[in-house]
């Protein structure tokens, strides 16, 4: 069995507690606005076109067999509107102008590599999280990479966005040793409008945690203009109060690195302009959802 | 006489606390800083706490060679003595002692080595290969400064007097009068400089930096000839010899601070004449006079952790002055776990590149298979910028010999293709092997040479001192140190490794490129056609440092032969113990310059690879983890160092929970087998704006290699290394 994978990021501080690697899967069933890994929505390959790299070697146009790359006045230019995905253009270009994301990868494959920071893994209580793109998207091979981690004595967590019926998902979710998930919005018909789904299985399944009697972080990512309300965190920290198992519940800065993704898919991003929250405002929602009286944080 | 006197400049009727004097002497530290870019230029090595000689300072050595130069031990005994004789006094009333110092006799000596011993023979293979051989270079062991606090500079006249009177050989004679022509000179310079301090104090209006140089001076006075007993006095000795030689040399490095201080911080506070935050001020003092390396705890000889209250106050003194510095703590099985969080915090809150890490297992192990018992091997303290000493007891040259790896590939591939009809990694790796061993031959010899003839040229008078072994037998210690533990370190590691995995993928996996292809992209600097498409194909090969890859699996080849040719130097030269370790300090860019475009992708004259270090690009996530795991491998293991350098991005330290991760990232570092660990902490976004513009940032220190420097005195080359490690391991905003 492969599974699609993004990326394997070594040395990841944000993804959980102590040091981790985090096995990012693709494919997802939202389509979050925001989100800063575009290139994991998609279950497919996507080709990134990734222009200040290009050396005009023009190798490219010579493998293209769509003829989506063209030498034009003396510049390469590309045409995304022929491009099958094929990748064979991204296979010849040495300089990372085009960039295939995706490689269907064994869980050998992946364990080769998440193997080698085990001490750090043990010394800091920390491990592998499997994130993505939606980790229940590839359930299957999640499950089988999350014995093979246990196998080797490896923590595992799971970054989700609980948008699958509980049933369907508790069999993964049983395998982690901490479940991490997004509750991004309160209403409903506002999630809908920025993530593409209703929000009521993620709510049920929030719900649904603490019989598994695994520890969970909810967190928030702050997004302006879309889910940095005072009202948005004030619903959300009152719901998660009757929560047992939540470790905390976390305010996430909105994270602009996805700008550059965006420009290389040629998608449209709706945040290209928009600015991380300045602390200030971080510590006034901080504020506002510790008081409800729950355990919160936020990151750095 | 020139001075550089700073008394008159404030109302009488100021007072100041210790703060009050820290902040004027930071800021006077940061001014002094800027002086001597502008006149001196900048300076791509530690600070030293120099400041710019007076303008009316001259000093004209006198010859004792037909070339114009001096060498041996009347040589420089007799212009030491001179010198010392009109030296300036650089006193700030602030600061709580004495002994800045302008410049180095070697740096001012047009010829480094005495004509009458050439060294020919050797010099084709050292510029074949590149090797800097380290003849003629000085300092760079740890000289035992409790045998001077026991001493004392009367006391040190006394042995030298006393050993003159048994050792009566006429090579013997020379050594103990031009010895005694040197302390004599010291304890005259110090009695002046006693005297003119006291001077000063009469006539300074303001009464808190009167008191001060009047204490200054009454310490001064006794430190002439006496032993020191407080803490005061202690650290000013230290001071003093530090002084003393770094003008000879550039100097030694410092020991184990906390122990040494120890005693007499406790006899102060049992005498009740001291208080903690005294005791700050005067280490903070200590570290704005020089930036000598000194390691805080570690295990005593009976494996318990030696933090004690004192190495609390050294972290806090470093901070309270917060200037390029160069503490390095031990961490082992037996840690004090809060002093370590205390000390990783402190990297992380000042982000000066302080404290370093070693890692006691690895060393102490690694040293104990030169076949030294374990007691020894833990007396071996992180001394220098990569390496370690056993205070009075070793000379080493650590750091001062170096093969650059990357010329002896350079080496054997051109001679491969000159003569091969059919090239392969495995003939080009059995050529590489061939000059290699050449090289460390070369390079053994070379290390032999100078031990023979070092004492002729220019003899450790001021080390000698404080080691044992040579007052007692009346020789240089390039003849009579205790242990004999000579580095030979390689550099370049990453440059070859990186090449022969190059080459095997493209060429004999892949088949994108032929050997006589890559040849000539290579002599044409990747400018033929379709050369920067194949330089990018070779660059982005499997890379050491990207984690089981087949550069990592050359890099430990390379490293397995190069200990091993290093180690077997041992059976030539009995007596001495030749250690190896990958180092290249500051000479990156200039080994790269002598070495043309290598198959891993890297063009003419760009610099190799920064020590141990994967180059730039090795994975895209630049995880930490990755390159340590990488540099762990190559280890030689024997005692010296392949260190790691860090670059951190502050905002993964920003709470309790961030600390903890380094805290165990560090520890961790350090227990899967690497032996140093320097860390930098630099915001990506600052570092590139301080390039562009270094004064915006005047007090921006960086951890350069091992030495920690003002990032506006470095060169724009050296700058562009620190910017080109901290984007590797951060990433550039795109990322492909």
């Amino acid at each position: 069995m492969t599974g699609m994978v993004t990326e394997i990021e070594r040395f990841a501080l944000n993804d959980g507690p102590g040091i981790r690697t985090t096995v990012f899967l693709k494919g997802c069933d939202m389509n979050c606005a925001w989100c800063h890994n575009p290139e994991t929505i998609r279950a497919g390959r996507d080709l990134h076109d990734y222009a200040q790299n290009c050396i005009g070697c023009y190798k490219c146009v010579s493998v293209c067999p769509s003829k989506a790359h063209k030498r034009i006045d003396g510049a390469h230019r590309f045409f995304p509107n022929l491009c099958i995905q094929c990748g064979k253009c991204a296979k010849v270009c040495y300089a990372g102008a085009m960039v295939m994301s995706g490689e269907p990868m064994t869980v050998e494959q992946i364990m080769a590599q998440v193997a080698q920071d085990k001490p750090y893994y043990t010394d800091s209580k920390g491990g592998v999280t499997l994130s993505g793109g939606e980790v229940l998207c590839q359930t299957p091979f999640a499950m089988e990479l999350a014995d093979a981690c246990h196998a080797q004595g490896i923590s595992v967590g799971l970054e989700t966005n609980l948008n699958t019926p509980f049933e369907k998902a508790r069999p993964l979710l049983e395998k982690a040793d901490l479940i991490m998930c997004d509750l991004k919005l309160w209403d409903s018909v506002a999630h809908r409008r920025w993530t593409g789904v209703d929000n009521a299985v993620i709510l049920q399944n929030i719900r649904e945690l603490d019989s598994l009697n695994i520890p969970y972080i909810v967190r928030t990512p702050l997004i302006p203009g879309a889910t940095d309300s005072d009202a948005n965190i004030t619903a959300i920290a009152t719901f998660l109060k009757p929560c047992q198992n939540l470790m905390y519940y976390e305010l996430l800065n909105f994270n602009p690195l996805g700008r550059p993704k965006y420009a290389s898919l040629m998608r449209p991003y709706p945040f290209a302009e928009a600015k991380p929250l300045p602390r200030a405002r971080m510590l006034e929602l901080l504020a506002v959802a510790q008081s409800e009286g729950i355990p919160a944080r936020m990151d750095n | 006489m020139a001075q550089i006197i700073m008394v008159n400049q404030y109302p009488a009727e100021q007072r100041f606390t210790y703060g009050d004097r820290i902040r004027e002497l930071r800021k006077r530290k940061l001014l002094q800083t800027e002086e001597k870019i502008e006149k001196e230029g900048g300076l791509d090595e530690d600070d030293y706490g120099r400041v710019v000689a007076p303008d009316d300072f001259h000093f004209e050595p006198e010859s004792n060679h037909a070339d114009g130069s001096y060498y041996g031990y009347e040589g420089w005994s007799r212009n030491y003595a001179k010198l010392l004789s009109i030296h300036p006094l650089y006193c700030d009333p602030m600061d709580a002692f004495v002994g800045r110092g302008f410049f180095f006799m070697t740096r001012r000596k047009a010829s480094l080595w005495n004509p009458d011993h050439p060294y020919t023979a050797l010099k084709s293979a050292f510029d074949e290969y590149n090797i800097i051989c380290g003849i003629g270079s000085d300092g760079h062991f740890t000289p035992d400064l409790r045998m001077g606090f026991a001493m004392g500079w009367g006391g040190i006249l006394e042995k030298l007097k006393k050993y003159r009177d048994i050792n009566t050989s006429p090579e013997n004679q020379l050594f103990y009068r031009c010895e005694i022509t040197v302390v004599e000179a010291i304890i005259a310079f110090l009695t002046r400089m006693g005297y003119e301090i006291a001077e000063l104090a009469k006539v300074e209006r303001n009464a808190d930096l009167q008191k001060n140089l009047q204490e200054m001076a009454a310490v001064n006075l006794r430190m002439a000839t006496e032993k020191p007993e407080t803490l005061r006095e202690c650290i000013q000795w230290m001071c003093w010899f530090s002084f003393f030689s770094r003008l000879y040399n550039r100097g030694p490095s410092g020991g184990q601070l906390d122990e040494l201080l120890r005693p007499f911080y406790e006899h102060d506070i049992a005498a009740g004449i001291l208080d903690d935050e005294t005791a700050k001020f005067y280490i903070a003092c200590l570290f704005l006079n020089d930036t000598r390396y000194y390691q805080l705890a570690g295990p005593n000889d009976q494996g318990q952790d030696m933090a004690s209250h004192v190495s609390y106050l050294i972290l806090e003194a470093a901070d309270w002055i917060n200037i390029a510095c160069n503490l390095t703590v031990r961490v082992h099985d037996r840690m004090n776990e809060d002093f370590f969080r205390t000390a990783v915090s402190y990297l992380f809150k000042n982000k000066n590149g302080w404290p370093r890490f070693s890692g006691d297992n690895s060393l102490v192990n690694g040293f104990m298979r030169c076949g030294f018992d374990q007691t020894l091997a833990r007396k071996r303290l992180a001394a220098g910028c990569s390496w370690m000493s056993i205070p009075g007891m070793e000379y080493t040259l650590n750091d001062l010999v170096k093969i650059n790896v990357a010329k002896v590939f350079e080496v054997a591939f051109t001679e491969m293709m000159a003569t091969e009809a059919q090239p392969s990694t495995q003939t080009l790796w059995e050529r590489f092997e061939k000059h290699l061993s050449r090289a460390v031959d070369t390079t053994a010899e070379g290390i032999r040479f100078h031990l023979t003839w070092q004492d002729q040229n220019e003899p450790e008078l001021i080390c000698n001192l404080l080691s044992q072994g040579p007052v007692e037998t009346g020789l240089d210690v390039t003849k009579s140190a205790r242990y004999f533990n000579m580095c030979m370190d390689g550099a370049g590691i990453a440059t070859v490794a990186d090449s022969f995995a190059a080459c095997e993928q493209r060429i004999e996996r892949e088949g994108k490129i032929s050997w006589q292809a890559l040849e000539r992209q290579m002599n044409l600097n990747w400018n033929d056609i379709d050369g920067e498409y194949q330089r990018q194909m070779m660059l982005h090969s499997e890379r050491y440092g990207g984690g089981d890859t087949l550069g990592d699996r050359w890099a430990v080849r390379v490293n397995d032969l190069f200990t091993g040719l290093v180690r077997g130097e041992c059976q030539r030269y009995p007596g001495l113990n030749f250690i190896p370790g990958w180092f290249s300090w500051a000479n990156t860019l200039d080994f790269g310059s002598h070495v043309r475009a290598t198959p891993n992708g890297r063009r003419n004259g760009e610099a190799i690879n920064h020590g141990a270090n994967p180059t730039s690009g090795f994975r895209k996530d630049g995880a930490v983890t990755a390159m340590a795991n990488s540099i762990a491998s190559v280890q030689p293991f024997y005692g010296n160092c392949a260190p790691v350098q860090l670059e951190l991005d502050p905002g993964i330290a920003g709470n309790e929970e961030g600390v903890d991760k380094m805290v165990s990232m560090i520890r961790t570092i350090l227990e899967t087998g690497n032996t140093l660990l320097n860390i930098n902490i630099i915001d990506k976004h600052k570092i590139l704006e301080a390039h562009k513009d270094p004064s915006k940032y005047p007090d921006l220190v960086v951890r350069v290699t091992g030495f920690t420097a003002y990032f506006a005195m470095l060169s724009p080359e050296f700058r562009q290394l620190v910017v080109d490690r901290v984007l590797a391991v951060n990433g550039e905003d795109v990322v492909a």
